[in-house]
């Protein structure tokens, strides 16, 4: 199960040193499955909210729910995917990928088998021992993908994962991305700046407001999959996107 | 490129010491004063025949050997615990400023005064000579961990000793390296210095001997022996592991 509740999640930055309210009371609620794409104006938040979600940040106010049960510590069951990676230069491709399964001491042979079967998904098989620094940043992000789905978790969160990228290799993720979600059934939280990957990836488009940010809108993107950035058709979906976040009260 | 390199080499030793023969052979200083390569040279044969040189490198490498370890181990730990706890690192972390400060043989008369004239006396005065080097630059290497890596870590179940061994000795290595070798060379200085003082076996004693009898070439051919053993650890065991590590962590 993967059902996510944010209830009226509040939090404070520290500009100047003065406290500057950066989220205003998000409720969102993902439910088990869902693919959610969460866009907002840069500096609204998006990404502490998914920080908060994934317990790496505690909100001033607010909780987190995980199908029903409040969340106060990080862990396995939320796994993130950062912008960059953070994929550990001292270890091999193989290696990164055990890396949540060693920690929770699954035997060797048992992690080869877990890990073999989402390098082969992810088609790392062939890099499985080089080191991460002899990769492409795309092939860092599979990696990064790969390293958290071992871990099978509840709910997947992802920042901004493909912002790095080329727009060639984003687009063979964009597609690969959602053969992922379809064939794994995850809850998939994913945060990003670019509207065009909003709409391709998204079951559900979140539009997060200015800061002090609150969700606007809310917007379901009813169309066949595997979609393309290139389709026309999710141009609507778009336009009602891009339309509600230029809709953004006097900042 | 590599055998000229070492031809080079090679040519600059050979150089210095048909410049050594010949200012010596030009009698300016008496030998007592200035001794001749040759006499140098047979001071070291006379050393290895009787045994008592390798016998003084062991004893060093020894007290070498032990010292850093005590000096790498509490200095990772202590430099760990700066790094991570604020209060540690507001405390502890300006005392082991000052630590620093004081050159290893310093600490001679305290280690004299708590062991007697004793192995355990060197090995302080060698690990407490290396022990801030190790501390403070683990504590900047662990300072300098992207926190990415820490966060995600944690977010697939890492916590504790878990994180520490896994993550920030790993993620810290490329800092810590660069403090072992400067630990190294404080350790190398203070056992050397602190056999001088204690005159209790060992290179440094057998350099001191070599004063006491007013034995130039055996002075200076322990300082040979005491170079030629820095160079060899620098190059063999410290630039072997830095260059393993850099290569593996992608850093050159």
């Amino acid at each position: 199960m993967g059902k996510i509740e944010a209830k009226n999640i509040i939090k404070y930055f520290q500009h100047d040193g003065k406290p500057l309210k950066a989220i205003g009371g998000v409720n969102l609620t993902v439910n088990d499955g869902e693919f959610v794409c969460i866009v907002g104006p840069s500096g609204c938040g998006k990404s502490t909210f998914l920080r908060i979600l994934a317990g790496l940040e505690k909100p001033d106010d607010g909780e987190v729910l995980l199908d029903g049960k409040k969340l106060v510590n990080t862990g396995p069951d939320r796994i993130m995917v950062f912008q960059e990676g953070a994929l550990f230069p001292w270890l091999t491709v193989q290696d990164n990928v055990e890396y949540g399964l060693k920690v929770a001491g699954i035997p060797e042979n048992e992690r080869h088998d877990i890990s073999k079967r989402y390098l082969d998904m992810m088609q790392l098989s062939q890099f499985a021992n080089s080191y991460t620094y002899q990769l492409s940043t795309g092939m860092k992000q599979r990696v990064a993908i790969a390293r958290a789905l071992v871990m099978d978790p509840d709910v997947l969160l992802m920042d901004e994962p493909f912002a790095a990228l080329d727009s060639q290799t984003r687009d063979l993720l964009l597609v690969e991305m959602q053969m992922i979600w379809q064939k794994t059934k995850k809850t998939i939280i994913f945060v990003t700046h670019n509207v065009p990957e909003a709409a391709v990836l998204g079951s559900r488009v979140a539009i997060f407001s200015h800061r002090p940010s609150v969700v606007k809108k809310s917007l379901d993107i009813d169309y066949k999959r595997p979609r393309v950035t290139e389709d026309e058709n999710l141009g609507k979906f778009e336009k009602e996107i891009l339309a509600a976040l230029r809709h953004q009260g006097p900042k | 490129m590599k055998a000229n390199l070492f031809g080079k080499k090679i040519a600059f030793y050979v150089l210095i010491i048909v410049v050594w023969q010949g200012i010596d052979s030009a009698e300016i200083w008496p030998d007592n004063i200035f001794p001749s390569p040759i006499e140098v040279g047979e001071d070291l044969l006379y050393g290895i025949s009787d045994g008592s040189l390798f016998y003084g490198i062991a004893t060093s490498m020894w007290r070498l050997v032990i010292g850093l370890s005590i000096a790498i181990g509490g200095g990772v730990l202590l430099g760990i615990f700066m790094a991570r706890v604020e209060t540690v690192n507001q405390t502890i972390g300006s005392l082991v400023l000052g630590l620093q400060s004081i050159p290893s043989v310093a600490w001679v008369p305290l280690a004299i005064l708590w062991f007697g004239l004793s192995d355990s006396g060197i090995i302080f005065v060698t690990a407490i000579g290396a022990i801030f080097a190790v501390t403070i630059n683990t504590y900047t290497g662990v300072k300098n961990i992207d926190p990415s890596f820490i966060e995600a870590a944690r977010n697939m179940g890492a916590k504790g000793s878990q994180l520490v061994t896994t993550i920030l000795i790993p993620a810290a290595f490329p800092y810590m390296i660069s403090g072992f070798k400067q630990g190294w060379a404080f350790a190398w200085r203070g056992v050397i210095g602190a056999e001088l003082l204690f005159s209790f076996l060992g290179l440094g004693f057998l350099l001191n001997v070599g004063r006491q009898l007013n034995d130039v070439s055996q002075v200076i051919a322990m300082m040979l022996v005491i170079m030629g053993i820095g160079i060899l650890i620098d190059g063999f065991v410290f630039k072997k592991l830095e260059d393993k590590v850099m290569t593996k962590w992608g850093l050159r």
